[in-house]
């Protein structure tokens, strides 16, 4: 027998609707939030940024492919890996659909990584995937969009997801043989610091009379609801079964 | 020039820790709710159901295909429809990518609807799904489990006697698109539901069904959410291969 509490389809009924109550909450509050991202002030992208693409170099505005809105998904994978994120790779698995729903509503969906392109269509053609994959590798944007750090950032502190992670604390995270970054650093082909020369994130810009603006950034759990599997396992009888999670 | 509020850096990133906080409550919430769906008390299953499925007939136990829990969504497609819902199509087209990734942590997807089999087999074919896409044709189970309407439930539930005798346009459309009239269409729930195998005996644990901003609904809605502009609940769905620019 299960030893979960087992119950009749009243008993089910009367705490599904009490949660079903929360559940509803949670999705007005998300209503409101999207409501607040919008209002969030747009600002100026001054600096000229190119990228090598599949169609040669591009600048940011290239990027938006004739429409207004450019999403990018900061996919970890630096130029000391020699394979992307495992996380970020089951992001990707299950982004890969949404480029053409995005296009049809004005929005351009990209990922972009600071590996040379090379190394990024090698990995794209292995894992079978057919959204668009630029390298930022020559240029400032993964650093002015706080996703990619130096070794020696790595050392001094540095500022991810709207804080500051203090040099000590870093190196506390780099010193651990086990655990998630030991583990995805090994995956990655990489040191623990190397693999921390990237971090997750998804930002947003938008082009309006031919200025581009910034919108929008997210990053570390901030971009978990690009895991689209995750919020599925959320409503499987047992859940994430990995213990209670850092934010 | 834009008629955004445009700001400059630090005003954006004041902006930006504020909504930080909001986000990170919302967060918090989530897994508040998470939580609690675990909490539900399991409800055992004590009918037979027997399934239609790519490899034959199958019993509700052996759609777990060896794992302990069940994720099904059920994509409107009724006997009379000569297509799915689009709607649910934009949906079920991000949910291949999530079996492999599920299969690991001892969930099997899938996905039921109520029309035969050989309708399912040659739209997954169509849309390139590669989730098991199961039947409920002949079968109690999408009734019992409200996955969908009897004629006669559906005559007794007034919201959709309203939207019958006076439907709007979009939902008119909808019908179309379905290719069965709009009685016969609203008979089926879009629905996510979830089961348990536990010592050779299941139980159902959750279910979910629209309206749903949050999880009945294609997950690139939640990335719409983060665009500058936002997402518009007024637009019509189309399945993947119909966008008129396409």
């Amino acid at each position: 027998m299960t030893e979960h509490k087992v119950g009749t389809r009243e008993e089910w009924l009367a705490a599904r609707t009490d949660l079903l109550a929360r559940e509803k909450e949670y999705t007005r509050l998300g209503d409101e939030l999207a409501r607040e991202r919008r209002e969030l002030p747009w600002v100026p992208v001054e600096k000229e940024y190119t990228f090598d693409t599949d169609d040669g170099e591009k600048t940011l505005t290239d990027l938006f492919d004739g429409r207004s809105q450019l999403l990018v998904y900061h996919f970890m994978f630096g130029p000391e890996y020699t394979a992307g994120c495992p996380t970020c790779t089951s992001i990707a698995d299950t982004f890969d659909g949404v480029v053409d729903h995005l296009a049809d509503r004005d929005v351009t969906f990209l990922a972009s990584s600071r590996a040379a392109l090379e190394e990024l269509q090698a990995y794209k053609r292995r894992m079978g995937w057919r959204f668009r994959w630029v390298s930022s590798a020559g240029s400032d944007f993964n650093f002015d969009y706080g996703v990619s750090f130096t070794r020696d950032q790595l050392q001094e502190g540095i500022d991810y997801n709207y804080r500051t992670l203090p040099g000590d604390m870093v190196a506390k995270l780099l010193e651990a043989d086990t655990g998630p970054i030991a583990e995805q650093a090994e995956a990655a082909g990489t040191d623990p610091a190397g693999y921390m020369t990237e971090g997750p994130g998804m930002s947003a810009f938008v082009l309006d009379d031919g200025a581009v603006f910034h919108t929008y950034s997210t990053y570390a759990r901030g971009a978990e609801f690009l895991m689209h599997y995750y919020p599925i396992l959320d409503r499987a009888p047992k859940g994430r079964s990995e213990g209670e999670d850092e934010s | 020039m834009t008629e955004h509020k445009v700001g400059t850096r630090e005003e954006w990133r004041a902006a930006r820790n504020e909504l930080l906080e909001l986000e990170n409550e919302h967060a918090a919430r989530s897994e508040e709710l998470a939580k609690k769906r675990q909490e539900l008390p399991w409800v055992p299953v004590e009918k037979d159901y027997t399934f239609d499925t790519e490899q034959g007939k199958r019993s509700l136990a052996e759609l777990f295909d060896g794992r302990s829990q069940l994720l099904a969504y059920n994509i409107m497609f009724g006997p009379d429809y000569e297509a799915a819902c689009p709607g649910c199509s934009n949906l079920a087209d991000h949910l291949s990518a999530a079996v492999v990734h599920l299969n690991h942590r001892d969930v099997t997807l899938i996905a039921f609807s109520r029309a035969p089999i050989e309708k399912l087999q040659a739209y997954k074919k169509r849309m390139d799904w590669t989730f098991p896409y199961v039947s409920t044709h002949g079968s109690d189970f999408a009734f019992d489990f409200e996955l969908a309407l009897t004629k006669e439930q559906a005559e007794g539930v007034e919201e959709i006697q309203t939207l019958l005798k006076d439907p709007p346009d979009w939902l008119q459309e909808w019908s179309e698109q379905v290719g069965t009239t709009l009685e016969n269409g609203m008979r089926e729930n879009p629905s996510w539901i979830a089961f348990a195998l536990e010592d050779g005996v299941v139980y159902h644990t959750y279910t979910r069904s629209a309206p749903d901003h949050d999880f009945v609904v294609p997950y690139h809605s939640q990335l719409l959410d983060r665009t500058p502009k936002g997402r518009d609940d007024d637009f019509r769905a189309w399945r993947k291969d119909e966008y008129p620019d396409s």
